[in-house]
């Protein structure tokens, strides 16, 4: 055992000390200029098919970096183990077919498009359709989270698996608002006035950048809602409800507002995600989705921002990537199946090696570390901070 | 403002709680006047730390009422009772281990901040300047109590100061009466003397009421306007320090009868 | 007093509600309803053994077994599978044919029985005292790497010979016919269900299975080999899980290997609705739940059972999460 000990304490030193080379907003800086010229350092490095794959993988990618923040609220910050994320997705994504296509062949409405005004159905501009997503998916986040308050833990985690399967096969079985098993397809493209449609799948840089706008915003709320007085009553909250709630948290009022942002940021993505490709097909929500996000916020680093997004990125790309490369090596060690079908069974097993050997993710907020390796040496944890110490503070009082 | 005038703070009446077949509180009443310091005391096990959790809404007593000035707050939830005005410290320490000290504190004053959902995130200058304040306010209580390492996880803390940091964050709330729960437990002479000062000093300046569950006799005796003691959830005497002492029933439920 | 019978009612609403329910079909057309208690009985058995599996781990260790449904499942395979190997079929004579399914119910919780406890070791028991999420996220960890082996072995619905005659009328009770398979249901599953109260009730393990959960550090200091103990407990989840998944195979027809996702989740809310960690409680909720699956399969169709499980679990959840026979779980 004590070899797995070393080596595990070894891949918990690793990635902080590569973190403190540069200081936080040298480092944002280099990933929003990354971002922002990835679509034109593409074609330059991948030419033709595998330049627009690449590009295809980036902007589905960037829908899940937006869920898996969304989760993170939820999971991350006010401790909630949610296993039907999925649900959100459905809801936003069939919001934009609603809006967005002639699912509703009997009205005839026009908002802000370029689709002719004789075409039936329901088709407003993507901004609007893509708010809408988010709120409405929000309160059914409040809807699905309210029976849930009073449950811990394990309970909490099946019901919301429940959830989470029920809302998918209410849509399958209303075929009204869903259109069965066949979806609602095609939906409406992005419009923006001035702009034009854009052209996807055909070019792709101008839905990545719609994306990476959502993207933007979703960050903002998310850091702005983390460092607020909400932010510490999820944090609160999730380290000990009953300490929170003598200290005058409103344990109904916030982590219901945790539900309602975590939703609307997974109707949010779900809305982008639905235009993008083209569809909304119940077979697209399953209960693998809501692991997919989760690991992404556990591989990355629960609570923490920078690493959930890398998660994200991580684990996207992963699965759109390397997962179906495996598949040549059954054929180069001679042996005959197929492993495209083994995909989530490697999921799993990384989950597995993942929760016992590192936990808190590869990039842990402190928090995170302190808590699962409570343990451990906690002295790396408390020189981390130490440097945050407001200036002229005593370090530490020579009392005892 | 009271709705009474004759300077009662808390009034808890024939309160009561059961747990299935087990009586834990049986028929206490209780009152705490405005700008006292008040003791409860008893043998472990006595239902101390369970009437405590009556009155701050942790649990709901099966019979019996509470009132805060004049104020009925029976069965309400916690949150609400912080925000009457009633902070609370933990026999064991509760404190946010992942959170800073100023951090913490600044969780205990979450019942008086304003700042909603949208102004956080807009972070317009009224939430700006809320933020700055809680931050000022939550540097100035750690300072009042005693602890210097302001921005230190508090998991990282030693055992006084995590004593302290409680005292503080509960302090948050601006409350009109603390209930501190064993608050010297644990600590030396020195210590549970620099507190005893610093509930004087509350009571003094900031005109803060204490209801204290304590064991320490020292600090009882000296710091202690009136004693209530309970045993086996009753209570079994009350009054002055100096009578409560020389009480027969209360020297007997400490080291029991002698035949 | 009226404030009393209030809330009586209130915490009793679900039983109210779904006895009105059963109730209500049964008027409406008794022998179609009749036949579907007949049959929800009967799966009950299965979701009864599963829901065993579960309110046993619970009851240790406090932790949902997620990947019991797989460990369901797994047992199912490994009967097929034997029997194909074996090329037992229904037209093999009546003695191999007992051999065959005596045997292999013996491997097959056997298999189901080893499966447990090795999840146990690698999944759980590292992360002991990690907070509850971690090894909730391994146990689907597990799943999903159970189903992808499922999906390996039989990839498509798998059709199961039908050893037993199973749709063959034995006799009939109340103008329902009850055929083999029932009777067989009942007939594996009560012995094991007195096996194990015996086990548990007077035998030394079960009684340090009680003593663990009630409270593992007592029993620690009795001297009672805590792991084991807990090993132990996997084991015989397992082992009925095993038997299930004979039955289920023998039963369904089919199977598949997503059958234990489903499955796992039915027989977990039939753990909650009896009460988790109270073994009655599990083997009343497995039979109740398959009636209500019966019933819900013939008047909604078998699309809408799911959900209308689901919505019973977050019912129960909400109204009444210590179920039939559990303790008030609610805080003061």
């Amino acid at each position: 055992m004590s070899g797995a000990k070393s080596g595990a304490a070894a891949l918990r030193s690793g990635f902080g000390s590569t973190r403190d080379l540069l200081p936080r907003w040298a480092w944002i800086l280099i990933f929003l200029a990354l971002a922002l010229l990835f679509p034109y350092v593409v074609p330059e490095i991948l030419s033709g098919g595998s330049g627009d794959d690449l590009l295809d993988a980036s902007v589905n990618t960037l829908g899940y970096v937006i869920m898996a923040l969304g989760l993170n609220i939820v999971v991350g910050f006010a401790g909630l183990l949610d296993l039907g994320y999925v649900a959100f997705y459905a809801f936003g994504a069939f919001v934009v077919g609603w809006l967005g296509s002639g699912q509703f062949e009997g009205v005839n409405l026009d908002f802000i498009t370029d689709v002719p005004s004789t075409l039936p159905g329901i088709h407003v501009n993507f901004v609007v359709i893509v708010i809408v997503a988010a709120a409405f998916t929000g309160i059914w986040g409040v809807i699905l989270g309210a029976p849930t308050l009073r449950l811990r833990g394990d309970y909490l985690a099946i019901v919301t698996l429940a959830f989470g399967e029920i809302v998918p096969r209410v849509f399958e079985n209303w075929e009204y608002v869903s259109n069965g098993r066949q979806g609602i397809t095609p939906i409406d493209r992005v419009y923006f006035p001035g702009v034009g449609e854009l052209n996807y799948p055909i070019e792709l840089e101008g839905i990545y950048y719609v994306g990476l706008a959502m993207v933007l915003i979703t960050l903002f709320v998310n850091i702005r809602m983390r460092d607020s007085r909400l932010g510490r009553a999820w944090i609160a909250v999730r380290e000990d409800e009953v300490a929170a709630a003598a200290m005058g948290v409103n344990l109904v009022r916030t982590k219901l507002w945790a539900y309602a942002v975590g939703a609307a940021f997974g109707g949010f993505a779900g809305a982008f995600l639905g235009a993008y490709r083209n569809t909304v097909n119940v077979d697209q929500f399953e209960f693998g989705f809501s692991v997919f996000i989760l690991c992404m916020i556990i591989v990355g680093g629960m609570g923490n921002v920078a690493g959930v997004i890398l998660g994200a990125i991580a684990l996207s790309m992963l699965d759109r990537f390397v997962l179906p490369q495996l598949n040549d090596i059954p054929d180069k060690i001679g042996l005959s199946f197929d492993l495209t079908a083994v995909n989530f069974g490697i999921f799993g097993f990384f989950l597995l090696v993942m929760m016992v050997l590192r936990p808190e993710g590869f990039i842990p907020s402190t928090r995170r570390r302190l808590e699962l390796h409570s343990g451990d040496e906690v002295g790396d944890a408390a020189a981390d901070r130490s440097a945050e110490v407001a200036p002229g503070e005593a370090l530490y009082e020579a009392r005892h | 403002m009271s709705a009474d005038g004759n300077g009662t703070l808390l009034e808890a009446s024939h309160v009561t709680k059961t747990f299935g077949g087990l009586v834990a509180v049986n028929d206490v009443s209780f009152t705490v006047p405005r700008g006292a310091i008040v003791s409860i005391i008893g043998p472990n096990g006595a239902g101390k730390t369970t009437f405590f959790n009556m009155l701050t809404g942790l649990y709901k007593p099966t019979t019996g009422q509470v009132s805060f000035e004049g104020r009925n707050i029976t069965g309400k939830p916690p949150h609400e009772i912080t925000h009457a005005g009633i902070a609370r410290t933990f026999q064991n320490i509760k404190l946010f281990r992942t959170m800073t000290a100023v951090e913490n504190v600044q969780v205990g004053m979450q019942s008086r901040l304003k700042s909603g959902v949208v102004a956080s995130i807009l972070h317009w200058p009224t939430q700006r300047r809320e933020e700055k304040m809680t931050i000022d306010k939550a540097r100035e209580l750690l300072d009042f109590v005693g602890l210097r390492r302001h921005y230190e996880l508090s998991a990282n803390l030693p055992y006084g100061d995590q004593r302290r940091l409680e005292i503080a964050r509960a302090l948050g709330s601006d409350p009109k009466l603390l209930l501190l729960d064993e608050p010297t437990a644990g600590m030396n002479a020195q210590e549970s003397e620099e507190l005893r000062g610093l509930m004087e000093t509350l009571r003094v300046e900031r005109g803060v009421s204490v209801l204290l569950i304590e064991h320490d006799m020292r600090v009882v005796m000296n710091v202690s306007d009136h004693i209530t003691v309970l045993d086996y959830g009753e209570k079994i005497a009350e009054g002055k320090p100096e009578e409560v002492r020389t009480d027969k029933s209360v020297i007997e439920a400490y080291l029991g009868s002698q035949a | 007093m009226g404030r009393r019978v209030a809330t009586a009612l209130w915490q009793n609403i679900l039983w109210i509600g779904l006895s009105a329910w059963v109730l209500y079909y049964l008027v409406q057309s008794p022998t179609e309803t009749l036949g579907d208690i007949k049959t929800g009985f009967s799966n009950g058995t299965i979701w009864a053994l599963i829901a065993l599996g579960y309110t046993l781990v619970y009851g240790i260790i406090e932790l949902i077994n997620f990947a019991h449904g797989e460990v369901f499942m797994i047992g199912s395979f490994v009967a097929v599978s034997i029997w194909a190997w074996l090329g037992i079929s229904s037209r093999s004579s009546t003695l191999v044919i007992i051999a065959g399914i005596g045997g292999v119910l013996v491997v097959s919780m056997l298999a189901s029985g080893s499966l447990n406890v090795m999840i146990e070791r690698v999944a759980y028991r590292p992360l002991r005292n990690a907070p509850k999420l971690a090894p909730l996220i391994t146990a689907i960890g597990m799943s999903f790497i159970l189903q992808n082996v499922g999906s390996l072995w039989y990839g498509l619905p798998q059709q199961v010979p039908d050893l037993i005659g199973s749709q063959r009328t034995l006799f009939s009770l109340l103008g329902v016919d009850v055929v083999r398979s029932d009777v067989f249901a009942i007939a594996v599953t009560l012995p094991l269900l007195f096996a194990l109260i015996f086990f548990i009730g007077q035998t030394r393990y079960g009684k340090a299975m009680r003593a663990t959960a009630q409270d593992p550090d007592a029993a620690r200091l009795m001297g009672i080999n805590v792991d084991r103990t807990i090993a132990l407990t996997f084991l015989i989840g397992g082992l009925l899980a095993g038997a299930a998944g004979l039955i289920y195979a023998l039963y369904n027809g089919t199977v598949r290997f997503n059958q234990g996702f489903t499955a796992g989740l039915i027989a977990f809310t039939a753990a909650v609705m009896g009460g988790i960690g109270n073994l009655k409680g599990a083997v009343a909720g497995g039979l109740i739940i398959g009636v209500v699956q019966s019933i819900s399969d013939d008047q909604y169709g078998q699309q809408w059972t799911e959900a209308v499980v689901f919505a019973i679990l977050i019912m129960i959840m909400v109204f009444r999460p210590e179920g039939l026979f559990g303790e008030e779980v609610r805080p003061g």
